[in-house]
């Protein structure tokens, strides 16, 4: 008995399979999406294993609602934005979401590899641990989860205003930490 | 760096997916979530549509549903005018039955959509 052939297809295939009822089709979703959502949820501040129970409960909510997925954007897209609606609502409901510049420690859960595009992820992981919870969490939305400035204003419901403030804050932080290693490459090179 | 282009390159950094040992393990967690979820759904719907056969059943036969079949077998014989509203006049008996006539049309209906849904994911699922 020879093993089943994981299902092949264009995600928007594969999510109209499911809307079906495939859940083959969709289990190749999941492979295809798991990590991105998992590190998106781990990059906007939830610990590990917290990243990883909404993760899958995104899955699942993405299941029951793959029908509406239209393909007007990337699956990707539309299972992070699920995932991200989720740990912001944990965050709500824990009184956890305060908009203060304290740096929250968060735990290193990335893993290191060795491949050629590593360095730059641990670069971003490490460079986001020096953003305080609101940056981290604006920046993520922003740019991990494609949300505009409206709609993570609206998800945290604060101004547009405080949004764009947290995220030009963050992005100048993250510039001076990733700039970093290329300056001192730049300087190895020169010297 | 110029801003729009450390943006473009923070949204690739972020686009890169992080690689993770137990990614397969993960996958299995929610496929077997998803399975356990499906396997509870056909229960529910096998419960829901036997339940309401059964209600439908027992309504059914508290009626005089069957007699008044019976009686409508036995005059075929008659015109097909005649029978068709002797038909008429039958339903409307069995309609206005006191015992929750609506009820009973209800249940039936109910009855067949949850066997009609269950079928369908049955087949959909097989």
């Amino acid at each position: 008995m020879g093993m089943e052939r994981p299902p092949t297809g264009h995600d928007v295939e594969l999510a109209a399979q499911a809307a079906a009822g495939d859940r083959r089709a969709y289990g190749e979703l999941v492979r295809r999406h798991g990590s991105a959502v998992r590190g998106l949820l781990r990059r906007m501040g939830a610990d590990s294993a917290t990243a990883d129970d909404l993760a899958q409960d995104a899955f699942m909510t993405g299941f029951e609602q793959v029908a509406e997925f239209r393909g007007e954007g990337t699956f990707g897209a539309w299972i992070k934005k699920i995932a991200a609606r989720l740990y912001l609502k944990k965050v709500k409901r824990e009184a956890r979401l305060i908009f203060s510049d304290t740096v929250e420690p968060v735990e290193d859960v990335m893993v290191r590899d060795a491949s050629k595009d590593a360095a730059s992820r641990i670069d971003l992981d490490e460079a986001l641990k020096s953003l305080s919870r609101g940056e981290r969490l604006c920046v993520s939305l922003c740019y991990g989860a494609d949300w505009s400035h409206a709609e993570a204003a609206e998800a945290l419901n604060i101004p547009i205003g405080t949004v764009k403030s947290h995220v030009k804050r963050g992005l100048d932080k993250l510039r001076a930490k990733l700039a970093r290693p290329e300056e001192g490459a730049r300087r190895e090179a020169h010297g | 760096m110029a801003e729009p282009d450390f943006e473009a390159q923070l949204s690739r950094m972020f686009a890169e997916p992080p690689s993770f040992p137990d990614a397969a393990l993960f996958n299995a967690e929610v496929a077997a979530k998803l399975d356990r979820g499906w396997a509870m759904r056909r229960m529910f719907i096998a419960v829901a549509g036997g339940a309401a056969g059964l209600v439908a059943a027992f309504q059914l036969l508290s009626t005089r549903f069957s007699n008044e079949v019976a009686q409508l077998s036995k005059n075929g014989s008659h015109t097909l005018e005649n029978e068709i509203s002797a038909s008429v006049a039958k339903f409307n008996a069995v309609l206005t039955t006191p015992s929750s006539a609506e009820a009973v049309w209800l249940a039936a209906g109910l009855a067949v959509v949850a066997l009609a849904f269950f079928v369908t994911r049955a087949v959909e699922d097989f």
